[in-house]
């Protein structure tokens, strides 16, 4: 079933287009990485799905109604970011127990257990947690909401690489217990790949990719040798990135096409992998928005 | 078994290879039940989605069988299976990228042949 479905779905703010004519749909029960830099539009994308935004033009569905306004979709639904605000008179115990009030499938052994396991104390404010440990907390309620669509906007900001870990582990457990539709945002992608299935790429407001994380694995390859072996072989060929790493050596990145019986004649030129978070840089790098154009110029625009 | 995850090597293919190792070594025998894609997920904090993948692929070969409700058993013929295939795979790879490197450094093929005897015959020496 698609859990998730967006028809030429536009977001502008003022005069400004964050989402610019996106198309796609999601099945249900998989675990989405939704990256991309800085501004790229993954917030708003992911806050209309949670009915928070409402799309300017196009349709988005989610369980096959609209979300903005929509009850269904709200109780269905987890938005899990590092603004959330909660009551702020009520201490983190009393937050889990309006968790299990709201949220159907809550599941409330699994919220204690982990509130303990990250040693949280009962009487605590969330105002007063450090950056980490509120996005712990916010991580326990998006786990233990068990909502059919769960979202997670950048949720390990602050924490340490333990609680990150940890947190994976914690999602990975739930989610084979209890199966649902995640989208996940982040910058830490190295951390995560294992954890996905799909990869949503999205680039100025734009699907650039949305593929299984398999095949973004293999989506391209790493290219090392001497120009003069290079050069010929990379001609005509969809070169994502192209560095001189030496006198007459050159390391290209370009899109693994199939033609395998080809790979056995490159003769001196060394394959090798290029990581997921890789490709996802290649291809979301503007056209000579290297940071050495800024030094070479010598001025900041 | 530590998955590598900067290689080429997908992580279903190293999951596929991981259960082709337990067949191979007799931790799995005949008729076994084999781990389920959620153990194998919760095993090595992958998703079960990927897991799936590999113990597909294994069925698809004739490596494992299906039945239906219960998941999938070792093949009575697995190790055979599995044996030829790494003929064909790692051995004929090996093999392709030796004679390429070979080639490269300007030997001959009666030298090349010479140096794999030697390494054979010091090798199966060893082991007895």
């Amino acid at each position: 079933m698609k859990i998730v479905k967006c028809r030429d779905v536009t977001k502008q703010y003022g005069k400004v287009k964050a989402l610019d004519g996106i198309n796609l749909s999601m099945d249900e029960n998989k675990i989405t990485g939704v990256i991309g830099r800085n501004g790229a539009g993954k917030t708003t994308f992911m806050k209309l799905l949670a009915g928070m935004l409402k799309e300017t033009s196009g349709r988005v569905d989610v369980f096959s109604q609209r979300p903005f306004n929509n009850l269904t979709v709200s109780v269905n639904t987890i938005y899990i970011d590092d603004q959330m605000n909660f009551p702020p008179t009520l201490t983190l115990v009393e937050l889990l127990e309006e968790g299990r009030r709201f949220y159907p499938n809550w599941n409330h052994d699994l919220a204690l257990g982990l509130f303990e396991h990250f040693g949280f104390r009962k009487k605590d404010l969330h105002k007063n947690l450090s950056k980490g440990k509120e996005s712990a907390f916010n991580m326990i309620v998006g786990i233990a909401s068990r909502c059919a669509l769960t979202i997670f906007d950048e949720p390990t900001t602050g924490m340490d690489a333990v609680v990150r870990k940890d947190f994976y582990r914690a999602l990975l457990k739930d989610y084979i217990e209890y199966p649902r539709t995640i989208l996940m945002s982040t910058h830490y992608m190295d951390d995560m790949e294992e954890l996905f299935e799909d990869v949503l790429l999205i680039d100025q407001g734009k699907v650039k990719l949305h593929i299984g994380m398999d095949d973004l694995r293999g989506y391209a390859v790493g290219l090392s040798g001497k120009k003069d072996d290079m050069l010929p072989w990379l001609e005509g060929r969809n070169v994502l990135y192209q560095k001189e790493t030496g006198f007459d050596d050159v390391y290209a990145v370009v899109v693994n096409d199939d033609q395998q019986n080809d790979w056995n004649r490159m003769g001196n030129i060394k394959r090798s992998a290029v990581r997921p978070s890789d490709v996802c840089v290649y291809l979301t790098n503007d056209k000579g928005g290297e940071l050495e154009h800024v030094f070479r110029s010598g001025k900041n625009e | 078994m530590i998955l590598d995850t900067e290689g080429l090597k997908p992580i279903y293919l190293q999951i596929a290879e991981w259960i082709e190792e337990e067949i191979l070594h007799g931790n799995l025998d005949v008729d076994d039940k084999v781990y389920s894609q959620y153990k194998l997920a919760d095993m090595y904090t992958i998703n079960p989605a990927t897991a799936a993948k590999g113990l597909k692929m294994l069925a698809d070969e004739g490596i494992l069988y299906d039945r239906r409700g219960l998941g999938k058993f070792v093949a009575s013929d697995a190790k055979t299976i599995i044996l030829e295939k790494r003929k064909d795979e790692s051995i004929d790879q090996l093999m392709e990228s030796l004679v390429k490197q070979a080639v490269w450094l300007g030997m001959s093929e009666e030298e090349l042949l010479q140096r794999v005897k030697k390494v054979w015959r010091e090798r199966t020496n060893e082991n007895r």
